[in-house]
């Protein structure tokens, strides 16, 4: 749709500036050149703040870091920068810590993702039955999402404590024997996936909640004609139509997985947190950085792994991409024939 | 379709007045807000001063009363302590608010694992004492840790760690070992193998569920710090991996992993302490301040049951040992100044170490009655004053490096997994060199 | 023009105004499959036991909040509250400097709260409304930068905030989050929807100029969504951990920067750890219990976690 610049005269504009008696004509094309220049101006004045605070805080950051990480610089002097050319990168290349860290970082993304949202599904689709009280079943369900991670990491850490923790008890009913969680290079990811996992599948139901709603009734309506069972019209028709969210899904919790710092750092709190447990078995890239960083002082490696991390986060774009493209194809194709 | 301004304007003014009201809200929760500073204002109206005190562990002001102590003689200051339980998550805040020049408290407490490090790159943020306290007080190698290259001395020793052993009197009897102090010294005198020796004959009869020694990193620490020549030499450069007490001490704790003699907790950490609760260690290496942790966590219903004894030979050494330190930036350095001179000065040095068994690391206090006849009524009434007296003079001079602390860190948690999950001490060295490496950058 | 984004929009057909969550009032959507379908007990059930699994984590908080450290991890631990709770809270209170933290949450998430606000609405109505060179490839910009982690740069911000002489202090905390991609997506979402062209031009006749429009048009369109808006980025704001937790320090903490300490350093006592989890998460559950309905409305009307 096409804005045409309208004229204004209804109207006499505030003087801006004081202005001497003009001939009625000349203020008139003064005037509207100030609107035309108002008009010009003005949205680039409304997104400048976002721009501005972004170059300032995001993008100049980022490319500093590059520089950063060329360089050796320690938390005992944040002045003194001395340059090492690849040094940095090759230290962090060569620490077998680095990667058993981009390994914990992977292996925790897929066991929180993959069972937060399939089971965010299933709950989207109880949700989507005509439900009393819908609204309250919604709100509970997104509690966790306003726990703070600290709060969610702390209860956890006192959930899967190895003596006296509340799990190690119930399974002690079972008749199992007490496991020791963050010890266990599975377990320990496990326990973060659980934390993660509680806190974002409410959150996630409810975004495929809303897509579901969005599916138009005639696609069922066709298909029940057709004689597909409710499991069949699931499957055929509504996660088909929720194609997109999902993969929206799955990026964005690819992002989150990526993040991971609160929930390791708390989980046995203290240095064992800050090194992701004592053999490493939990430690997430964020950790990873930090430690270097924050715990160890060097922030030239701190700052290569920071580069590290958006390598490794162009690399799930572009599969991320590949993927969206090939679904996009399938998708029309899907649509033609159900217009068909 | 007018749409007045009004509405928007009363709207606007609501989000006002809500995010006001909450502010304030939080304001009256707090109690008048401001109170609850850093402590480092200057001196309100009526000259009032809250001076900040941020230190790591137990420096037994508290236990000994002395804040109350220093407000009753100066009426106008008020000391409040922040204190952080691990050293080891202490220090890197430390470097953090030192880098941002806020948050610092008036006084910081610096232990001797780092002081080198602050005194090589961060003397210009602290105060030189020097002029206000005379530092030939102190043991001379003490004053000289806290010496910058520039010659100012950025830091007061408050204690340093001689030796001794600490030991459950009860478990000891239970597995048929002597309890008697100058008797298990004596089962001890040819030194740290001695030691392990008699963790095996423990073991033989332990009481289940208890183990000889809480940590072997603790041996580990003693070992390397009875030596002069430790992770660093006099020139500056790391040689902790060619160090003979490093290798000396490894060994040994490799050996305390292997035969199980170790219960393998890192130390301070919650399941430490849990098992000073439970009475699950029969004994602990014990520099002078370690009493004060053991006596915290163990608690009033093991009161009694502990003893301390000479450590095992008849090397002298020194573990540990902090400072107190004036950051520059404080509004009101110069009180500051005077607050470490008066808590690191002989008879309140005396007095915190009768209160937690912290030994003085200024010489004064070691001719006072409260040093030399002082014992500790939790540990069975020990003699501590004539244990430590001895050893503290004899202490060699050792040489310190920047990474002192994250080396010692570094390889106590190595140790700690030899001890837990039974690594093998080859990989465990190697991973240890490894985060040392990076360390030191 | 379409704007070609990197991520879908979530949900794909999106109803103009959020107001799909009145339990009994007919949804402004057409039925979904699962709608015609009443939940049988099954669903019920279902619910219930999800619904009892994220709950409970807070329930233990509370438990454990108010007893004391050898109950919480006795062999059997309590499931009742004890009596012990202001205890608990006055000694982590004292511990871990609550009371400055609260202040300073409240002043961080309220300032990062009003400036997205302003500054997403302004820029989403440019996007959503104004016709501009490079409109396109400057909206896609600003999307692409949702996808970087704040990770990638607090090396250099630290450095920067130490510089500038804002170390520990909240500037460097609300600074860097003045303003999100998010939400100015989010408001040019909206306010394509909601905002009529024919408001704009109606004003402009009336010969308003573009600021006046944003004042009395703009503003009363877009505030159910900057409701929402507001909403979502002050439990953002008050839940940020990692670069906070970088950046401030004990003396001048935020509330979960005080907790992490807490926890990291100061007590390994849980129970006292428990009752500042208590704290800082209790203003944001009332926040929910009231406004419940209109953060789920909120969520579904296409929010990212950020």
């Amino acid at each position: 749709m096409a804005t045409t610049t309208p004229t204004r005269d209804a109207y006499v504009p505030p003087p801006r500036r004081p202005q001497k008696e003009k001939p009625s004509e000349r203020r008139q094309l003064w005037r509207s050149r100030l609107w035309r220049f108002d008009d010009k101006a003005s949205p680039y004045a409304y997104i400048a703040p976002f721009f501005l605070v972004f170059g300032a805080f995001g993008l100049y950051p980022l490319l500093y870091t590059g520089w950063i990480a060329l360089h050796r610089v320690s938390m005992t002097g944040l002045d003194s920068m001395e340059w090492v050319g690849w040094e940095n990168f090759d230290k962090i290349l060569h620490d077998p810590e680095f990667w058993t860290s981009v390994s914990n970082t992977f292996l925790i993304g897929v066991i929180s993702t993959v069972p937060q949202l399939l089971m965010a599904l299933g709950i989207a689709h109880l949700l989507n039955y005509r439900l009393r009280a819908s609204t309250f079943w919604r709100t509970i369900i997104l509690t966790p999402y306003a726990t703070s991670v600290a709060s969610a990491a702390l209860v956890f850490a006192l959930v899967f404590r190895a003596d006296g923790g509340l799990l190690n008890w119930t399974l002690g009913l079972v008749g199992f024997d007490p496991v020791n969680w963050a010890n266990g290079h599975w377990t320990s990811k496990l326990a973060i996936s659980v934390i993660v996992i509680w806190r974002w599948t409410g959150y996630n139901a409810l975004i495929y909640l809303a897509a579901m709603q969005a599916v138009p009734n005639d696609l069922y309506e066709a298909a029940s004609l057709d004689g597909a069972s409710r499991w069949q019209q699931f499957l055929k028709v509504t996660i088909p139509s929720l194609r997109p969210t999902i993969l929206f899904t799955i990026v964005i919790s690819t992002i989150g997985s990526m993040q991971l710092f609160g929930e390791p750092l708390l989980l046995e709190g203290g240095t064992l947190g800050a090194t992701g447990g004592n053999e490493n078995q939990y430690e997430t890239l964020s950790i990873y950085l930090y430690n270097y960083g924050w715990n160890l002082g060097h922030l030239g490696p701190a700052a290569a792994v920071a580069w590290a991390m958006l390598a490794l986060l162009l690399l799930i774009a572009a599969v991320n991409w590949l993927i969206g493209r090939a679904v996009r194809t399938s998708d029309s194709a899907v649509r033609r024939g159900a217009t068909r | 379709m007018r749409i007045t301004r009004s509405g928007a304007g009363r709207r606007r003014r609501t989000a006002i007045v809500a995010t006001t009201g909450l502010t304030v809200t939080a304001l009256l929760l707090t109690g008048c807000g401001g109170s609850s500073d850093s402590g480092s204002k200057g001196a309100d109206a009526d000259g009032n001063i809250t001076l900040t005190v941020a230190d790591f562990g137990q420096f037994g002001y508290k236990e000994a009363g002395l804040f109350e102590k220093y407000h009753e003689l100066n009426p106008k200051i008020t000391v409040k302590e922040d204190t952080t339980a691990e050293e080891k998550n202490y220090y890197p805040k430390l470097l953090q608010q030192l880098n941002s020049g806020s948050g610092l408290a008036d006084v910081h407490g610096i232990e001797v694992g780092r002081i080198k490090e602050i005194a090589d790159t961060k003397a210009d943020s602290f105060a030189d004492l020097s002029k206000v306290i005379d530092v030939n007080e102190w043991v001379s190698w003490k004053a000289k840790q806290a010496t910058a290259p520039s010659g100012a001395v950025i830091g007061a020793g408050t204690d340093i760690g001689p030796m001794s052993l600490c030991y459950n009197r009860e478990l000891f009897e239970k597995a048929g070992l002597p309890t008697d102090r100058a008797e298990v010294a004596k089962r001890t005198a040819g030194g740290w193998e001695d030691y392990l020796a008699l963790g095996e004959e423990y073991k033989k009869k332990a009481p289940a569920g208890t183990y000889f020694m809480d940590s072997a990193s603790a041996m580990f620490n003693a070992v390397v710090s009875s030596s002069p020549e430790q992770y660093y030499d006099a020139s500056g450069k790391p040689v902790y991996k060619e160090s003979a007490s490093v290798q000396k001490g490894w060994d040994l704790a490799a050996e305390a992993a292997s035969k199980k003699l170790t219960q393998g907790l890192a130390q301070f950490e919650d399941q430490w302490q849990a098992a000073l609760r439970k009475s699950t260690v029969a004994t602990v290496v014990c520099p002078a301040w370690m009493a004060g942790q053991i006596s915290t966590y163990a608690g009033d219903a093991n009161k009694g049951k502990w003893d301390i004894t000479s450590a095992p030979g008849a090397t002298a050494a020194n573990w540990g040992g902090s400072f107190l330190a004036v950051p520059k930036s404080g509004k009101n350095v110069e009180e500051a100044a005077k607050l470490v001179k008066w808590l690191t000065a002989p008879e309140q040095q005396a007095a915190v170490f009768k209160a937690i068994g912290v030994f003085p690391s200024n010489q004064g206090a070691y001719e006072l009655p409260d040093v030399k006849s002082a014992t500790l009524p939790y540990f069975n009434d020990a003699p501590i004053g004539q244990i430590y007296a001895d050893g503290a003079k004899s202490i060699p001079e050792a040489v310190l490096g920047p990474k002192d602390g994250v080396i010692k860190d570094s390889i106590s948690t190595q140790i700690n997994n030899m001890e837990q999950r039974g690594t093998e001490p080859d990989a465990a060295w190697d991973a240890a060199v490894r985060t040392v490496d990076k360390a030191i950058g | 023009m379409t704007l070609t984004s990197p991520t879908p929009t979530a949900p794909v057909k999106r109803a103009p105004t959020p107001k799909n969550t009145g339990p009994t009032r007919p949804s402004r959507f057409r039925m979904g499959a699962g709608q015609q379908m009443k939940g049988g007990p099954f669903a019920y059930l279902t619910l219930a036991v999800v619904g009892f699994g994220s709950l409970l984590p807070l329930y233990w908080t509370l438990v454990a909040a108010s007893r004391t450290q050898d109950e919480v991890l006795a062999s059997t631990p309590p499931f009742l509250p004890g009596g012990r709770l202001l205890e608990n809270v006055a000694t982590a209170w004292e511990q871990a400097n609550l009371g400055k933290a609260i202040v300073n949450s409240v002043i961080v998430s309220s300032s990062i709260t009003a400036a997205t606000l302003f500054f997403c609405t302004l820029a989403g109505y440019a996007f959503a409304k104004m016709r501009f060179r490079g409109r396109g490839w400057l909206m896609t910009a600003v999307i692409a930068t949702l996808t970087i982690p704040p990770q990638l740069s607090v090396v250099p911000l630290f450095m920067m905030m130490s510089g500038l002489g804002w170390g520990g202090q909240l500037e460097s905390v609300i600074f860097p989050t003045l303003v999100s991609a998010f939400g100015v997506f989010f408001m040019r979402q909206y306010l394509i929807e909601a905002l009529p062209y024919e408001l704009i031009e109606a004003a402009k006749i009336d010969g308003a100029n573009n600021f006046r429009i944003v004042v009395s048009v703009v503003l009363p369109v877009a505030r159910p969504a900057m409701m929402v808006l507001g909403m979502l980025t002050f439990v953002q704001a008050w839940n940020d951990f990692f670069w906070p937790y970088l950046a401030l320090n004990q003396q001048n903490p935020t509330l979960q920067v005080a907790l992490g300490q807490l926890s990291a350093s100061y007590t390994p006592d849980q129970s006292i750890v428990m009752a500042g989890a208590l704290i800082s998460t209790l203003p944001l559950l009332v926040v929910f219990v009231v406004f419940g309905k209109k953060i789920v409305g909120g969520i579904m009307s296409g929010a990212v976690k950020g």
